[in-house]
Order: structure tokens, then sequence, then C-alpha cells
């Protein structure tokens, strides 16, 4: 039987023949845009958790109708399409896990328009976040979701996940800030969802289809809403004896009427990973910070980083620091987006968790994780949003020590399931992709699963488009749970 | 069986008297065959399977404050009264979200939050007598939109019962979700089309310190969008920011002239630094006035906005539009005023001026603009003639109710005929 999530083999057969699919894809897109020989799909084979498949080609289109025209190509072949951006997924979204055609869009990456006038910018989907911020930014405007792999990850990725980063406790996720998208359709018809303007009548398919992984179509051109930059920004370090303390202080400071544009926590493994290596100022003596920023008028900056120092101290932090530059606050930013890598270097393996509990239910969540983490015999990590209860364990092992994969996939799911029962959900901002189709049965009944599928059936996109991702049990797509929460391994160098 | 034996099975089918006086659910002029109000559930569950198993066509209804949206139904069997659905399942103020029936009112369920400093941050048309079904189902932006997150970015996961009965919930209860699709945003603005929603869990915000409305009289259109958005771009904590007609002043109780109305929040000295913006804005300008006015002005605009007496129509425009279609409408003897940061200009037109042919023209004009006009409230002919909704995408919207709602159970005919 064939089993989809079987390893590639490291033999490449350079001299597979060229197909008849292969042929009419670089009719539509140009030789050049088509990739086919085995050793040039290495590339595509995954995105960043670890579980792979050969596609059968890789298209890199240049517009929206060489995208519709792969599509119908795909489509008259019967082969499986999946999307693809930069490749940063964290639930494996863009493993071609069934082959077919991937097609990257990351040739697409011109920002057509930035209005400031009117506060949009349109963009097509292969844009990384972070230029259209920077683009912004020479306008005094703002794109406010900043997932912390913005270096890297295409706003089209952005949309497929409906991702979210630090700033998405004051500002919302990405849906929050798309007006309208251009997509191709499984048949290759072109449409556009939404408006120019916001809030455009009738049923939101706008809504609906950011978030859906790929499985709905492919984003050709994006339409986002930006906001005016804040006149005045306060970071603060918050420096605890233990993550459960800070943990109890992330509800005080919320509760209490002030919500920070970020409050992030990073525990003391991430704070010795991460301080010898960027040397930001992180205190390595601490159990736990929390990374928290306020932004608005200078007035209400003041007051508003004034409560936070004292809901604070109150809740037990040992000092809270203000950064008193940009600089500084740079450089506070920096230890933050570069904590993942930081374990990296620490540790010969991790297993990234993303998980969701209501932020009340932190501290006992928390001190459950690390009970089951020393239980397990493992060091975890944790750097995530902690504003939002959403966490991101981070597993620390080493795959040659025998039975180590095992058990950190038990314990991977053991913690899963401590979210759910915590009345939390199984993902944030990473997404289900393939790692977490088995996770869905914990948070939805058959009948909920079965509407999700109408969605997908309605949008016409059968078995071929993006196939065996989000829901579980799709057909032809058995696997079985193991082998799916396999995908949660991730390597070094992937960020949250 | 005929239709009239179905309803009578339908009004045996729970304990009680659950049933309705008819005409008080008429729609267009025309009244069901029976209205229903279930206490619980599992009796609306019931009334929706039963309605479908009898081929029988089910409207829900919350406040009835919006039954002049979309197109008339195509049938009108059973009213579908929620508003017996009005629990709080679950509040945790310190996670600032809450989970509610959706038959409550909205102005009940802020004072709930209010006693805990929170609030839902929507201020749909006509007021807070809204239900929170209603709220979701027609999705209407206010005043407050794209300042502060309204109810589609706040809404976290909906309950609803589907056409066969069964119960189906999708997101959760947490703030941040993104597993598996968005069944809740497909519900939101939906009128009703996928199901009936029963139950809803919002993200909710902290109730300003304190609020203050302020306005600017302006010598023309022209510069009341000057000043609107010389006001827009200082950042400053704006939960409001509008600018009127003369006619739409006059309305709101202020002189009969352009003005620039908004809403500032914060503590004091946040509110004397938007005051301050405000005069300097009033003296640059030499404005007759610029200050404070009675905080009342938006409340009656919005009423107004809501009304289902007269035509109402909102057009969606960019921002750097709005002033120039509130003018646009305003040289055709309509009431208008419009929203900077959402791009919407309400537009009122007397029932006599209520022809297509008025319509169509202003449609042109937000499209030319790359907007849409959606008709809010108009008689039911000229919703038949003129589509209520502005959205080219009619076939995914065809294909999710023919996946959702097979046999037109559910307020059927108001998206297109027969659907």
């Amino acid at each position: 039987m064939h089993n989809p999530f079987r390893r590639s083999t490291s033999t490449v057969e350079s001299t597979a023949p060229q197909t008849a699919l292969v042929t009419d894809l670089m009719a539509a897109v140009g030789e050049r845009n088509v990739l086919w020989r085995p050793e040039d799909l290495i590339g595509y084979e995954y995105d960043a958790t670890i579980d792979r498949r050969r596609p059968d080609a890789v298209v890199f289109p240049a517009t929206t109708e060489q995208v519709a025209a792969a599509v119908v190509i795909a489509n008259a072949f019967g082969v499986p399409i999946v999307p693809r951006g930069s490749g940063t997924g964290l639930a494996g979204g863009a493993v071609p896990i069934m082959g077919g055609v991937v097609i990257v869009l990351t040739r697409m990456n011109r920002i057509v328009e930035i209005d400031p006038r009117d506060r949009v910018a349109v963009l097509q989907p292969g844009v990384i976040n972070l230029h259209l911020q920077d683009a912004c930014a020479k306008h005094g405007l703002l794109y406010a979701p900043d997932p912390s792999s913005q270096r890297i990850c295409t706003i089209g990725g952005n949309i497929a996940t409906n991702s979210g980063g630090p700033h998405t406790l004051a500002h919302g996720s990405t849906v929050n800030h798309v007006l309208g998208i251009e997509i191709v359709l499984p048949d290759g018809r072109v449409t556009f969802l939404g408006s120019r303007v916001p809030d455009a009548p009738g049923v939101d398919l706008r809504g609906v289809f950011v978030g859906s992984e790929g499985t709905l179509g492919i984003v050709t051109s994006i339409t986002v809403r930006l906001q005016r930059a804040p006149e005045a920004v306060r970071t603060m370090l918050a420096i605890f004896e233990s993550i459960e303390v800070a943990s109890e202080a992330v509800s005080a400071i919320i509760s209490g009427g002030v919500i920070p544009v970020a409050l992030e926590m990073l525990d003391q493994e991430i704070i010795r990973a991460v301080e010898p290596r960027l040397h930001v100022g992180y205190p390595l003596d601490a159990g736990a910070v929390l990374l928290i920023e306020v932004e608005g008028l200078r007035e209400s900056v003041e007051a508003d980083a004034q409560y936070v120092v004292t809901a604070c101290r109150e809740m037990g932090a040992r000092e809270v620091r203000t950064a008193e530059s940009e600089e500084e606050r740079a450089r506070l930013w920096e230890g933050r987006k570069g904590g993942i890598g930081a374990i990296g270097a620490i540790s010969p393996n991790f297993y990234i968790l993303d998980g969701v509990v209501p932020r009340t239910q932190l501290p006992k969540v928390m001190a459950e994780v690390m009970r089951l983490s020393a239980e397990a015999g493992f060091r975890c990590a944790n750097i995530f949003h902690a504003g939002d209860g959403n966490l991101h364990p981070n597993i620390m092992f080493d795959e040659l020590v025998p039975g180590a994969t095992q058990k950190v996939l038990d314990l991977g799911g053991q913690i899963m399931r401590l979210c759910v029962d915590s009345g939390g959900s199984i993902t944030g901002e990473h997404g289900i992709g393939i790692e977490k189709r088995s996770y869905m049965e914990w948070i939805f009944s058959a009948a909920d699963l079965e509407a999700q599928q109408r969605v997908r059936n309605a949008w016409g996109t059968g078995d071929l488009f993006n196939p065996c991702k989000i829901l579980p049990n799709s057909h032809g797509c058995g696997a079985g749970h193991e082998a799916e929460i396999r995908q949660h391994l991730a390597t070094p160098g992937v960020y949250v | 069986m005929t239709t009239t034996t179905n309803v009578e099975a339908l009004r045996s089918l729970l304990p009680g008297d659950r049933t309705r006086n008819v005409e008080d659910y008429a729609i267009d002029g025309v009244a069901p065959s029976i209205a229903l109000r279930p206490d619980t559930r599992d009796e609306a569950v019931r009334i929706v399977a039963a309605a479908n198993s009898a081929g029988l066509v089910l409207v829900p209804l919350g406040a009835r404050t919006a039954t002049a949206l979309g197109r008339p139904l195509a049938r009108y069997d059973v009213a579908l009264d929620t508003t017996g659905l009005a629990r709080i399942v679950e509040y945790e103020p310190n996670d600032l979200t809450a989970t509610i029936e959706a038959g409550m009112t909205l102005a009940t369920f802020q004072q709930t939050l209010a006693t805990n400093g929170q609030y839902l941050p929507a201020d749909p048309p006509p007021s807070d007598n809204v239900t929170i079904g209603g709220l979701l189902a027609t999705a209407r932006p206010g005043a407050w939109r794209h300042h502060v997150p309204g109810q589609r970015d706040l809404v976290l996961g909906i309950t609803s019962i589907q056409p066969d009965g069964t119960v189906t919930h999708s997101g959760g209860r947490v703030v941040k979700n993104v597993s598996g699709y968005d069944l809740h945003r497909m519900h939101t603005g939906a009128l009703g089309a996928f199901g009936v929603i029963v139950e809803a869990t919002f993200k909710l915000q902290p109730l300003p310190v304190s609020t203050r409305t302020l306005a600017i009289e302006c010598e023309s259109f022209e510069s009341a969008a000057e000043v609107a958005y010389h006001l827009w771009d200082l950042a400053l904590p704006l939960r409001a920011l509008s600018i009127l007609a003369p006619g739409a002043a006059e309305v709101a109780g202020l002189p009969a002239r352009v003005q620039v109305l908004l809403e500032c929040m914060g503590g004091d000295a946040v509110l004397a630094r938007c005051e301050d913006a405000i005069h300097r804005e009033g003296a640059t300008t030499r404005a007759p006035h610029a200050g404070e006015v009675r905080p009342g002005s938006f409340v009656t605009l919005r009423a107004l906005a809501g009304t289902s007496a007269l035509t109402v129509l909102r057009l969606g425009v960019p921002s750097s539009q709005v002033a120039a279609a509130t003018q646009f409408a305003t040289e055709r003897g309509y009431v208008a005023w419009g929203h900077l940061a959402a791009g919407s200009v309400l537009v009122v037109m007397p029932e006599a001026n209520t022809i297509a042919e008025s319509v169509r023209a202003l449609r042109a004009y937000a499209r030319e603009r790359g907007g849409f006009l959606e008709i809010e409230s108009a008689p039911a002919t000229l919703r038949a003639e003129v589509d209520p909704f502005d959205t080219p995408e009619r076939t995914l919207v065809t294909a999710l109710k023919h996946q959702f709602d097979p046999s037109g159970t559910l307020n059927r005919g108001r998206w297109q005929e027969d659907v």
C-alpha cells in the first residue's frame, strides 16, 4: 500500500523522462519556470516541518493567468495542486504529501500600490511580510500582523494560515487586516472576494478563505488595510522568579483594563539559549521574563506603562526594566524573534508545539507542561504569546537516543490534550496542515467536521487541491496518528 | 400533506404554548403561517428540523430590526423567534471572553459586561436593542468600525442549527485559534442563509475610561475632508470620525452645516489632548464652532441608519472619497453622512425619491471608485428590482447554500431568487 508519509529516498534519477504534464506546464509558464528533474525537486519536498514527499513538478508563475493555467493543467492531468510561499509553515501545509504540482508564488513579489490616503496596500502573494512593513513605514503606516518569520514568510502564506504574531494581542490576526483577495479557484476560474473597501456586503467569502491553508484556491492579489503607526511606544521587560508567577501576572495585567499591544513570555531555558548568543540583556538567573509593549498617545502610554510596571510588581516581578531607546527596544525584540533559532543551537532536535488556552488557565497549564516534560525526562523551552494564551513549548531531545523521538511525540500529544482539556485549542497560529488533522476530533464533533467538509465541497476542490490537509480522514489520505504527529518535529531555523 | 397541516404539526411539537401572534412577525407585509418562540435550544432544533422535513420555509428572527435587508423572501411559513434563547453561557472576565445565546439583546449583554468594566465594541444600527444573532447575521458596521475591532473581528466561535436539526460549532472560546475552516465567518453577514445562529463567543474589550463627542463646523465638504484627514493622521484614540452633510448634522442636533463629528476615548489627559487638537484644527480652519457637543449625536444618526421606515443605502468607498460621496448624495437631495476609516457612507432617501434609477446611479458612483452599494432598508419592490447586495461572486454563495441548506428551508430568496 502506498504510504503518503514515507520519506523520499536519497537516490535521484536525473534521467527521469520529461512528462506531458511538464511539457504543458512549460508551455504555460515558460520552460525556465518549471522544475521537474528529481534533483531539482528536493527543495520543494518539505516546509519547516520534517516530513517530505517529492512533487511531480514545481512551477513559478509570474501572473494570475499563469497560475490559472497551471491549475487547469494539473486538473486535466488529475494531479494534486499545492500552493507554496516561502515554505516556513509549521504544520506541513506546503508539503505535497500526495505528490502533484507545487505552485510557488515567490516570483509574484511586487507591492503594486501603497495608498497612504486610503490606507490600503495592494500586493502580490509572494511579497515578504517585512518588505511590506518596511514599505509602509515610509508613509508612517504599518501592517499589523508580524509573525516571527516575517523576514522570510510571504503575505500569501500568512493568508493561508491566518498568521498571527506578537502584535495579534491588540490588533488581531491576518483575517482582520485583509480587505480583498483575488483568487484562482480549483477549476481555474479567477474571482475576487471582499473589496478594496472594508465590510463588503454579503456572505464573507473572504473571511472563510483566509486561514483555509491553500485548500480552497490560490491567492494572486491581496488588498490589505494599513494603520497609522502609533505616536509613542513603550517596551518593558518584567523579570520573574518562575514561569508560573509570570503567568499569573499575564492575566492580572490584561484584566486590569489595559491591553498591551504585545505580551510575550520567555522562560529560563530560552533566556539561557538566547542571551549568550544575542546579548540582548535578559538576566540569566531569571525564571521567566515578560516582554510587554504598550502604544498610543504619549499621555496614555505613560499611564499604561506605569500601570504595567505596578501590576507586574504586585504580581511578584523582581524587576521591571523599560527600554530607554529605540535601540534598546529593538534589542529586546531581537531576543524574542531569535529565540527559536537559539534553541536549535543548544539542542540537536526540538519539537515545537502550538496550543492555545484561556489566559486565566496559563499558570495551571504551564505548571503542568513543565511537570509532564520533567516526568518524561526532557527539557522544555517556552517562548510564546502569553497575552493570547498561545503557548509554544519546545521539547528538546536527541533523535539519536533510542526511543527518544517516540517519547517526545507522546509528550507532545499529552500537552495538546492538556490545552484542549483546559478549554483551549490545538493551534493558535501555525495551522492544522497535515500534522494536526488527528487532533481535530478532539475539538470538533463529527457533525462539525462534516460542516467544514461542506465548505470544501462548495469550493469544488475535490481531492486535488492541497489534499490531505486540515480535515481528518479525507478520502485516500489514511495515515496513522503517530505518522501525522511526526510532522511536529521541527528543524533548526524555524520561527514562531 | 398540505402546508396547513404541516404548520399544525409544528404547533403541537412543543410543550405549552410557544406560538406567537403571526402579525407581529410580518416581513414586507406578509405574515408567516406560524410564529414560534422556543425556550430552549432543543426546542429550536425540533422546530427547524420539523420545518425542514415538511418543506416549509423558516425565518429566524431576533429583535426584527433588519427585516428589510436582502431580497424579498420567496416564501415565508415559519417565524422562529430566538429571543427566548438569551442566557449567558459562560463569562470569564479575566479572559475577556464570553459565550452567550443568540437571542439576548446587545443591550443586556453590554449591561452584564459593564459590571466588569468590559464591552463588546459594536454599535450596529439602529441601537443596542438588536440581538446577538441579528448582530452577527447582518454584520452591519457602525460609526466605530475600524477604529475599534468590530463584531466580525471579535467573534471567536458560533453554534448554529443546520436545517436538518444538527447542531454544529465552529471556532472555540480562546482568543486566537486557526483550527479548521472558520464557519463563524461564513455565518457572519449571511442573513441566516446557512443555519440558525443560537450561540456565539466573543473576544471583549475594556470599556474606555471615558469618552467625549466633539465636532468641528466646516465651510465645505472639501475642508471637512481635510479636517477629518488631519485628525485621523494624528493617531488620536478615536472611536468614531465622521463627516456629516448639513441635513445629517441637523438630525444629529448640530447646526445645519457640514460637520466633522468625532468621539475620543481615554483618560483625562488623553481627552484633553484630543480636545486641544480639535481646537487647533478649528482655529486653523476658522471654524464657527469646534469643541464638545452633546454625546447623543452619534446615537441619533445610528438610529436613522437603522430605520426600516425609509430607504437606507450604505455606500462603501475608499476613505479618500467619503466626503465627496457624502456630497454627491446630498446634492441629489438625500440625507447623508460618512465614516472615514470604514469608508462607509449612509444615505437616507425620502420615500418618493426611492426609485431604482437613483439607487443604480449611486451604485455606479461607488463602483467607479472601487466600492459598492448595499441596500440596508427599502420597500420590497425596490429590493426585488435592484440587487440589495453588490457582490460579484455569486457562484460560491450559491454552492455554499446548496451544501448547507439544500432544500432552501432558511430564508429562501434572501440571497438570490430561490437561494
